[in-house]
């Protein structure tokens, strides 16, 4: 305790031993304080909330820098759901004593958590809704809005209360026993609490007597409403039961009505959904046909382009290998060229092997560069005697009248030296005796184109003109 | 028996978070030792008069 006038801490005498002044009323101000304020600690052990906060309000009248007890009423009103009394208590508790202070913490626990503030503020406007829908008369919009409020805030006394009201105005009783037993576990000997729930057990008494059996009537004319056992059944006046064909007639309507439903209703949709069904399976098959058709498509494209390659390849293989005709004329034209330089006297083995290199009837010949090359060059080197040894041949074998051996040998003779016209008359000759004048008149006429004004010419010209005058 | 209207009166509106801020400010905080304090020095001027 400290002096009022000096702030010097007071002895046990009546006056300041600092400054002088009379301090003994000023002691016992301040005593008077301090002891509601234990009466208060007292109180709010015991729950006992709203004498706490009587006790206290006294102590803070006799002394308001009792931070101990405004710090305490703060605590109060927030068991009570009071939150915003207890924040301006701690608020002046802190400004009366900044430093030091518990006032501090119970003030950031509150603000620091933001939401947990947002709800305290929604749970405080949600009480006032409710208590505006009261005097508006809207009792069931407050019903509803205090039920909110206390999910959010089960320790808010007045609200409570306010719904214990509502029931009671009702007559709820049993739910309106439930609010302030509630409230009485928050604060004990709150009087109207204990006001209403006197209320409440008093008329509750006659329907615990006589439980299962009691009926009574409302304040409306309209509804019975009576107790059996935790429930209350609410039922129209003038109602009775009926019974017997009336309950038949309205079973066999029911069972039509439901008939109707199942078939105008329920039928459509299942035979859609079957419908569906069937038209998902029929386009999975079809999804499924039409992959096929695609592979097969593609299978298809492929075993063509692979008979083309395949065409190809052998194609190409034809030209590398040649007809047999092509691989009997490389070797053929090989084997002369080695017979020749084996002896290349022996031209009769050299033309034997040159005749390999003659296609066949209908045998196509697709010579190679090379081949032709090489052939070309070889004949430049044999050709003339090869020339000489078929004229010879054929030679002797037309004038042995053998035709048939004569031609081939001076066609040979010919095609070797070509300047040898003798051979190609004498083969004009040989096609004429032979009876082909086609050929015979194609021979003269060649001799006479490319051995103009010879002998030979001449003659060809007498034959032809003797053929053409036979025909 | 209670009163629905009688008793609905007693029920006030609670502060909201916004209003707690002028409740704080119009809060009275005269106590028993202001008035005392008050009556002394009042006292003391008589006396020096």
């Amino acid at each position: 305790m400290v002096c009022y006038n000096c702030g010097c801490r007071l002895s046990e005498h009546d006056f300041c031993t600092s400054c002088g002044v009379d301090v003994a009323l000023y002691k016992r101000v301040i005593a008077m304080s301090n002891r509601f304020y234990n009466d208060g600690l007292d109180k709010a052990s015991v729950r006992d909330l709203s004498g706490a906060i009587v006790s206290l309000k006294q102590s803070l009248k006799f002394n308001k820098n009792n931070i101990e007890a405004r710090n305490l009423l703060g605590l109060v009103y927030f068991e009570m759901g009071e939150t915003v009394s207890a924040l301006s208590e701690w608020v002046i508790s802190k400004n009366l004593r900044p430093k030091k202070n518990i006032a501090d913490d119970y003030i950031d626990m509150i603000q620091t958590n933001q939401s947990r503030l947002d709800a305290i503020n929604q749970t405080i406007k949600k009480y006032n809704q409710a208590l505006l829908y009261c005097y508006q008369d809207s009792q069931d919009l407050a019903v509803i809005q205090l039920k909110k409020v206390l999910s959010y805030n089960p320790k808010y006394v007045k609200a409570h209360q306010l719904l214990a009201l509502l029931y009671i105005n009702i007559e709820e009783w049993e739910k309106a026993r439930k609010e302030l037993i509630k409230c009485s576990q928050i604060d004990a000997n709150n009087t109207t609490t204990l006001r209403y729930l006197k209320e409440v057990e008093h008329m509750l008494m006659p329907e615990e007597a006589a439980k299962n059996l009691t009926k009574k009537k409302s304040a409306s004319d309209d509804i019975i409403r009576y107790q059996s056992g935790n429930e209350t059944i609410i039922q129209p006046m003038h109602v009775r039961e009926k019974k017997g064909v009336s309950s038949l007639l309205n079973l066999g309507i029911g069972a039509i009505i439901g008939l109707a439903i199942a078939f105008f209703l329920i039928l459509p949709a299942k035979i859609q959904e079957a419908k569906a069904d069937m038209n998902a399976e029929l386009r999975v098959v079809s999804e499924q046909s039409d992959v096929k058709t695609a592979t097969i498509d593609e299978l298809q494209q492929k075993i063509q382009s692979m008979t083309e390659e395949n065409k190809r390849l052998n194609e190409e293989l034809t030209s590398y290998q040649g007809t047999d005709g092509n691989l009997r004329a490389t070797d053929g034209l090989m084997m002369a060229v080695n017979s020749y330089l084996t002896n290349p006297d022996d031209i009769e083995a050299v033309a034997g092997y040159m005749e390999a290199l003659e296609p066949q009837e209908g045998e196509e010949m697709n010579d190679t560069a090379s081949f032709v090359t090489l052939k070309e060059n070889f004949l430049l080197l044999v050709g003339e005697k090869l020339a000489n040894h078929y004229y010879d041949i054929g030679y002797d074998s037309y004038k042995s009248e053998d035709y048939e051996s004569a031609v081939p040998n001076l066609e040979r003779a010919y095609r070797y030296n070509t300047t040898n016209g003798d051979a190609l008359f004498y083969l004009g000759n040989s096609y004429r005796r032979m009876g082909n004048e086609d050929m015979a008149k194609e021979i003269y006429a060649k001799v006479m184109d490319e051995f103009p004004d010879t002998q030979k010419a001449r003659d060809a010209e007498t034959h032809l003109a003797e053929i053409n005058n036979q025909n | 028996m209670i009163d629905f209207e009688e008793e609905l009166k007693k029920f006030h509106p609670s502060l909201e978070v916004e209003d707690a801020e002028e409740a704080i400010y119009n809060e009275d905080l005269t106590d028993m030792a202001d008035i005392l304090i008050k009556i002394v020095e009042k006292a003391a001027k008589e006396s020096e008069e």
